[in-house]
């Protein structure tokens, strides 16, 4: 674990115990990419500050949920901020537009090129972004960083919803097959 | 080894990448709480997506945020408020009806009970009535006399017991709004009190009043 994982770890551990100083520091510490993280989905300041606030409660009281083994501290900060922003944007939203049943999709199995590449090289999710089609890894970065929908998406590429959801589907399969194999 | 199908693994792939709409992400949030082998699998993705966050550089929020936030966490904590006095106000009731009728078109009421609060400045500059419709959970406004200084907003606020005040929106500078209340709101409005405070263009920051209370009313039961 790095020296900030761990400084970051320190303090979630703090937290739970209801450390208020610990819990100002941990929000030094990270709010800045929480923030930033905000305000990529909902491109709106006042919304994101909301959900920010919103996420430092949240992890106020749920600080003892993190568990080490699981993620990283600063992965898990990232998620529950996720999570609740997303949560948020779709909210919004809601009935813009819900999803059909998904169409199903056949496993490829590992690329056993691309097994082989990562069981040397241990490559991370960069590398197996450069696997993907360029218009297919855009989408991908579109919708986790910019919180882009998928009708947004459809949009944006000129096909039908259920095309879209099923290009990012059997991308998201190929990420993980290159993944973990 | 695991025991989804592909298309579980994708659904929480979708999940962790934020695709899916509102109604279906919880409808997997339900699963997450109950399905231990999905609810790992969801953990992968997020672990595995993680890294695309390294693309957003930091940014820091603004003062006021924190200051919001450990008045809202410590409530106990001393602080600056305008709000130390308020405590003994939802005993001085004003419960003015005519006030309802103060500013040309009358405000519609429903069937069902109906609440009302009428807000005047000392100087009677400001006036602000709200009148609550309790079964449909809105709340219409009409809002009359000066508007606020350039710059500024009048922000409506709703307090119940000794919780830090909740923030109902910023209000129009004149005419009448509708409002609904969000149904966790809802059964504060039965014993609360409005109140109105001058803040900064577009609202509060960090959605704790800072500025100076303009006026204050009981919701009354009409």
């Amino acid at each position: 674990m790095s020296t900030q994982a761990a400084d970051l770890a320190d303090l979630l551990a703090r937290v739970a115990l209801r450390d208020r100083s610990a819990f100002k520091a941990l929000y030094e510490a990270a709010s800045p990419k929480l923030f930033a993280i905000c305000l990529s989905l909902l491109k709106d300041r006042r919304e994101a500050e909301d959900a920010l606030q919103e996420v430092f409660v949240k992890i106020w009281h749920g600080a003892d949920r993190f568990a080490p083994d699981l993620a990283s501290p600063a992965a898990w900060l990232n998620t529950v901020t996720r999570n609740h922003a997303i949560d948020r944007l779709r909210a919004l939203r809601s009935g813009s537009y819900t999803l059909d049943a998904a169409e199903q999709i056949a496993d490829p199995g590992p690329d056993p090129e691309a097994t082989a590449i990562t069981s040397s090289e241990g490559r991370r999710i960069e590398g197996c972004m450069e696997g993907l089609m360029p218009e297919r890894a855009e989408a991908v970065r579109l919708a986790y960083v910019e919180g882009e929908s998928y009708l947004e998406l459809s949009e944006r590429y000129s096909v039908p919803l259920n095309t879209m959801r099923s290009w990012l589907r059997r991308s998201l399969i190929q990420l993980r097959n290159c993944l973990s194999p | 080894m695991t025991d989804l199908s592909t298309d579980d693994i994708a659904l929480a792939g979708e999940y962790a990448l934020g695709t899916l709409d509102h109604a279906t992400r919880g409808t997997v949030a339900a699963r997450i709480g109950r399905d231990a082998v999905f609810a790992a699998e969801v953990a992968l993705w997020e672990a595995r997506l993680d890294p695309l966050n390294d693309a957003l550089a930091p940014v820091a929020p603004p003062a006021a945020l924190w200051r919001g936030l450990e008045g809202r966490l410590f409530a106990e904590s001393p602080r600056p408020s305008p709000w130390r006095w308020i405590a003994a106000a939802g005993a001085l009731s004003t419960a003015m009806l005519a006030a309802v009728l103060w500013f040309g078109a009358p405000l519609a009421t429903g069937p069902g009970p109906m609440w009302v609060s009428d807000m005047v400045s000392e100087d009677g500059s400001v006036r602000l009535a709200a009148l609550y419709d309790e079964d449909r959970g809105e709340m219409r406004v009409s809002v009359g006399g000066e508007a606020p200084p350039e710059g500024r907003d009048f922000e409506l606020w709703l307090i119940a017991g000794e919780a830090a005040p909740i923030s109902l929106g910023v209000m129009p500078e004149a005419g009448q709004a509708a409002m609904p209340i969000p149904e966790d709101l809802r059964p504060l409005m039965l014993n609360a009190t409005l109140a109105i405070t001058d803040e900064p263009a577009g609202g509060a920051p960090g959605g704790v009043a800072t500025g100076p209370v303009v006026a204050l009313a009981a919701l009354r039961r009409i």
